[in-house]
């Protein structure tokens, strides 16, 4: 093996043109391994020389050296060897990095432990929001980074900062498990945040995306998505067709006591649900989910108020109060006016005759937000269904799809060709 | 730390700015290691309690350790303003926020965060009632019966004094009626390609 002195200076001589930096690849690749990894400590020095924004290559594999070799990170150099993987993520460039994304993808899961390990996850949100940007190749692919950032952002109660990469719409997925973690942690900050729509969606996302055999993940985001659809709808809906036939067999076997929730809420009565939640209290508290379950109880109020305004035009607080089961006309008052800030109801409270009156929606469809909205509806939805069309032909030429096909088909074996005459010519 | 942004945003009075920055300046802070004991933790708070954002400002004070909450009495006097809007303690907003020795640099943007507070406040009621008595209107808004009865008839709502009952009066709602025609013509196509 070269010298240390050679490489970095191969390093700082290659980082120009593609075709250098492909060269230096090569280079780089021999000098890998466990020479470089025990030399870990000296390397350290060497990174002062580089530059992370020129040399982002050589500079990723020696950094992946120092923090994959297993020494104490904490005693690197003089500086804080967390500020220097930061600042290479903030600097790098990305054309370069993703020529190793394995490498690349080392550094990011080495500072996420190291935060954790000092219990300051604060620190990693900004440079692994960054890290996220450098090495997907457009805004709708997956990458394991998305899981950790969102883990982050969790722990450091930094729910908003989770939000710029909920926001894209994930179509590329690489691996299941960045799937499922980014839909429950995904799912966890929308509850955080009260969005439970969205919530709603990144939870069933987990819950209905294929799987062979279950996982733990996929149990803990169905309870979650069972409380949030009561708090949001009421109800839950049924599996969908598409959902993997081992959730639907084995789902609500390991959430039984969120299955008897939802059928205690069904019943519409308070006092018995505050019973069953109280009596269940410890397990749902083991499994973390005590505070939305209450938020399940109280939504409950709010459920069965929605329910009066269908019936009725007019009704008395009083009568309110008696029906859902409040304690005074008053209280009934603060509840319908709370509904009424938070834009769940339309009606008005008429103090004089201690009546309250609901109306219809009184959204007309012709303000021009709404056409916006529809418009980007549309755009949205004609977006979607053209990614879906061009996948739908991709799969219909991926010979191993159409070997399977063939080979369950009901002429065993035979080729026929009538069964793929959507498929253009040129893949035969 | 560098904080010129907030004390810029903060004498120009451009409040709903602050908690976005803020929020960046204390991640990219904390991304260098950089301790954040100079932070501004109440205007941070009391950025968020502004915007109405309460699920960030609830999380904030969750996330501040022991030794942050404890320190500080005026960090802790905007948290106690944040617990009764975040219980629907409408008039124990108003107790809160003048129940506290502001100091010098936070007292305009405490009275900016009432301000547009009882704004909204007034709003709501607009929007919730139809008659109301006077103590309500008074225990909502944080004033006098006087002082609340002036401000609402000047808001066109008229007194009954015998009952002392307002009647609301509510505002025509202003729609923008104006129209890019490009749209238009873009839902039209849309239309017309669904149905043939």
């Amino acid at each position: 093996m070269e010298s240390l002195e050679a490489l970095v200076a191969h390093i700082q001589g290659l980082s120009g043109s593609p075709e250098e930096v492909a060269h230096l690849h090569s280079l780089l690749k021999q000098a890998d391994g466990d020479s470089l990894r025990a030399h870990a400590s000296a390397l350290v020095p060497f990174l002062a020389h580089l530059s992370p924004g020129a040399h982002s290559l050589g500079y990723l594999y020696l950094l992946e050296a120092c923090a994959t070799s297993g020494a104490n990170l904490g005693d690197f150099g003089g500086g804080d060897f967390l500020v220097t993987m930061a600042d290479f993520l903030t600097a790098c460039s990305s054309d370069q990095i993703r020529l190793a994304p394995d490498k690349f993808l080392n550094v990011c899961r080495v500072l996420k432990d190291q935060v954790m390990q000092l219990n300051r996850p604060i620190r990693g949100i900004a440079p692994l929001r960054v890290a996220v940007r450098k090495i997907q190749a457009s805004p709708e692919q997956l990458t394991p980074v998305h899981a950790d950032y969102l883990l982050l952002c969790l722990l450091a109660k930094q729910y908003k900062a989770g939000l710029s990469v909920l926001e894209d719409d994930i179509f590329e997925v690489d691996q299941p498990k960045d799937l499922f973690l980014y839909c429950y942690y995904g799912g966890m900050i929308y509850i955080g945040l009260k969005k439970f729509p969205k919530a709603l969606e990144l939870l069933h996302n987990a819950v209905t995306a294929p799987m062979s055999s279950l996982n733990a993940i996929a149990v803990e985001a169905y309870k979650k998505y069972i409380l949030v659809s009561l708090i949001q709808n009421g109800q839950v809906p049924s599996f969908p067709k598409y959902t993997s036939a081992t959730a639907q067999r084995n789902l609500r076997n390991h959430a039984q006591i969120y299955v008897d929730l939802c059928t205690s809420y069904g019943n519409g009565r308070y006092s018995d649900l505050e019973i069953f939640i109280e009596s269940n209290a410890a397990v749902f508290q083991s499994d973390n989910n005590l505070g939305l379950v209450k938020q399940v109880l109280s939504s409950m109020y709010k459920r069965n108020i929605q329910r009066l305004t269908q019936t009725y035009l007019t009704l008395s607080l009083e009568d309110i109060a008696r029906s859902v089961q409040l304690e005074t006309p008053r209280d009934a008052e603060m509840h319908v006016l709370r509904m009424i800030e938070d834009g769940e109801i339309h009606a008005t409270i008429n103090q004089k005759d201690g009546m309250v009156s609901f109306h219809e929606d009184p959204e007309q469809y012709k303000s021009v937000e709404m056409v916006e909205h529809i418009d980007s509806s549309i755009q949205r939805l004609t977006a979607l269904s053209k990614k879906l069309a061009s996948i739908d032909e991709n799969m219909t030429c991926d010979p191993a799809y159409l070997l399977k096909v063939s080979s369950t088909g009901r002429d065993r074996g035979r080729f026929d060709y009538e069964d793929f005459d959507t498929v253009p010519h040129k893949y035969f | 730390m560098d904080l010129s942004a907030v004390q810029a945003s903060l004498s120009d009075k451009s409040y709903s700015s602050l908690a976005p920055l803020c929020d960046e300046l204390l991640l990219q802070a904390a991304s260098r290691g950089t301790t954040t004991d100079e932070w501004p933790y109440a205007v941070h708070l009391l950025a968020h309690l502004y915007l109405n954002d309460l699920n960030s400002a609830r999380f904030f004070w969750k996330s501040l350790p022991q030794e942050v909450k404890g320190a500080r009495p005026e960090l802790a006097a905007i948290w106690r303003i944040g617990q009764c809007l975040w219980n629907r303690d409408y008039a124990g907003v108003y107790t809160a926020a003048q129940g506290f020795e502001w100091g010098p640099d936070i007292a305009d943007f405490i009275a900016a965060f009432l301000e547009s507070y009882r704004q909204r406040i007034f709003q709501l009621l607009t929007s919730a009632y139809s008659t109301i008595t006077v103590a309500d209107v008074a225990h909502f808004m944080g004033m006098s019966e006087e002082d609340s009865t002036n401000y609402a008839v000047q808001n066109g709502w008229s007194l009954d004094a015998g009952t002392k009952m307002l009647t609301v009066k509510k505002p025509k709602a202003q729609t923008n009626q104006k129209l890019d025609a490009s749209k238009l013509q873009r839902l039209t196509e849309c239309v017309f390609h669904l149905e043939h």
